[in-house]
């Protein structure tokens, strides 16, 4: 009897590889201890940096721009790693040999991306507010700071996958995801701190620049997003 | 009755690499059911003919027809008809046996994985490890694996990349089993590096040189003394 196949919906394509993704990770745990300890050995680095400065300058001015350095280095890790199983045993062509619509890859690796990402912001994230702002007084609004972590770990995690792909293959792989992201993702990286710092130090017009760099951060994830999906069919084909 | 249709047309094919040329202007024909074993030697072509073929690559120029699907049109289409099993065995080693052709099955959308994983699983000798990571397999466990991740969507055509390399003589043994039960009711194409082995399981064979044709022959029209000089002589050749 022949066997009965019919194409899945993008929809299931979608949910079996970022099942995979989590599957594995289940096994491995991979992902998640080497961007957590990564994370907290980038916290205590901070610490020591800047325990010999103590009252000279004013943290709550810095810790948005601290957060966001930690986040972007700690994804940076993540991203590398993510398509290192893809590598490994030419799996990545196992999926490239299923009739699917390319870009499906990407937005399952992208989500993927995203959910270990946030995993480790919601374990550092207090553990920073705690190293950092518990021996000063951020404002009120500091809770805020979720809109801009959002919006910054979706735009990371779209940018980095587009980007891990098509570093891939290439020679000094690492160093070459670097490179092409911090650029790319600087207009997300400097309207995200801009949020994150006019909440956690709260002055009178602080709403104002809160949702202007989260209209541009917004804005900027929108347009890469949407052009990753578009070039991934060219870029994991080449 | 068997489709007049050729289960695999290739017409004048070319893929070059800057100014080299990897396969160049090919053609050849295989009827349904057929085992084209291909040699040649290293840098022939062989690979990136194989790719083209498997749409994993993009031809220069030139057609390639799947069961009359044109690849370059319709690759999603050609898709559904094609397996590959190459020295890499395309397995996640962190999961387990029947987690990775669950996988497999689900993305293709086999009605009853459950159901398919479990006959494959048995029929390469597997069942008993179903639950252990691939990590742990050995190669040749791996590689039985890796024809039941192949032949998870029961494709017509399928492609086979030196499936042999890394293989230990107990482990080819049952390999030769697996390949002699995907053969039946599907067109098969393997790069060989075994002349003599190649040779034997053929019903067509293709020499490469340089990217080009050297021979393509039904193997009932050759002698493997004749056909062993022929490729003794394009080795000569070199590479391209």
């Amino acid at each position: 009897m022949p066997l009965e196949v019919a194409r899945p919906t993008t929809f299931k394509q979608y949910r079996t590889l970022l099942a995979k993704d989590l599957r594995q990770e289940f096994h491995t745990k991979e992902m998640l201890s080497s961007m957590g300890i990564y994370a907290l050995l980038v916290l205590v680095v901070f610490g020591a940096a800047l325990a010999q400065t103590a009252n000279s300058f004013d943290i709550l001015q810095m810790s948005g721009g601290l957060l966001w350095v930690l986040i972007v280095f700690t994804s940076l890790l993540g991203l590398n790693r993510s398509f290192s199983h893809e590598k490994e045993n030419g799996c990545l062509e196992g999926i490239l040999l299923v009739p699917l619509d390319r870009s499906v890859v990407f937005l399952a690796k992208a989500s993927s991306n995203l959910l270990f990402l946030a995993a480790v912001e919601l374990l550092t994230v207090p553990l920073f507010y705690f190293f950092f702002l518990t021996t000063t007084t951020p404002a009120e609004s500091f809770w805020l700071i979720v809109l801009p972590l959002v919006v910054g770990t979706v735009g990371v995690s779209g940018i980095g996958t587009l980007l891990a792909t098509i570093t891939i293959n290439t020679r000094g792989k690492d160093v070459m995801l670097a490179v092409l992201f911090i650029p790319l993702v600087y207009p997300l990286l400097y309207a995200c701190v801009s949020a994150t710092t006019a909440v956690i130090v709260g002055n009178e017009s602080f709403l104002e620049t809160y949702f202007q760099s989260l209209l541009l951060a917004g804005g900027y994830d929108v347009i890469m997003i949407l052009l990753s999906w578009v070039l991934y069919d060219f870029v994991i084909s080449a | 009755m068997a489709s007049p249709e050729p289960a695999i047309a290739v017409k004048s094919l070319t893929k070059t690499f800057g100014n080299r040329r990897a396969v160049d202007n090919l053609s050849f024909e295989l009827p349904h059911g057929a085992f084209l074993s291909i040699f040649g030697p290293n840098g022939a072509g062989k690979t990136s003919l194989l790719r083209i073929l498997a749409t994993l690559s993009r031809a220069t120029s030139g057609t390639v027809l799947i069961r009359g699907i044109d690849v370059r049109k319709e690759p999603d289409k050609a898709r559904d008809h094609i397996g590959l099993i190459s020295h890499n065995s395309m397995l996640y080693p962190d999961l387990t046996a029947e987690e990775n052709l669950l996988f497999a099955a689900q993305l293709y959308g086999v009605a009853d994985p459950a159901q398919r994983v479990s006959g494959l699983l048995e029929a390469v000798e597997l069942k008993h490890r179903r639950l252990d990571q691939v990590r742990t397999f050995s190669r040749g466990m791996t590689q039985r694996l890796s024809i039941a991740r192949a032949l998870i969507h029961d494709p017509a055509v399928v492609f086979l990349d030196e499936p042999y390399s890394g293989l230990d003589p107990h482990a080819v043994e049952i390999f030769d089993g697996l390949i002699a039960a995907i053969r039946e009711d599907r067109t098969s194409i393997m790069v060989s590096h075994d002349l003599q082995k190649g040779f034997n399981m053929c019903s067509h064979a293709l020499v490469l040189a340089k990217g080009g044709m050297v021979l393509f022959d039904k193997r009932e029209s050759l002698d493997y003394q004749d056909f062993s000089q022929v490729y003794a002589k394009t080795v000569g050749m070199g590479v391209a």
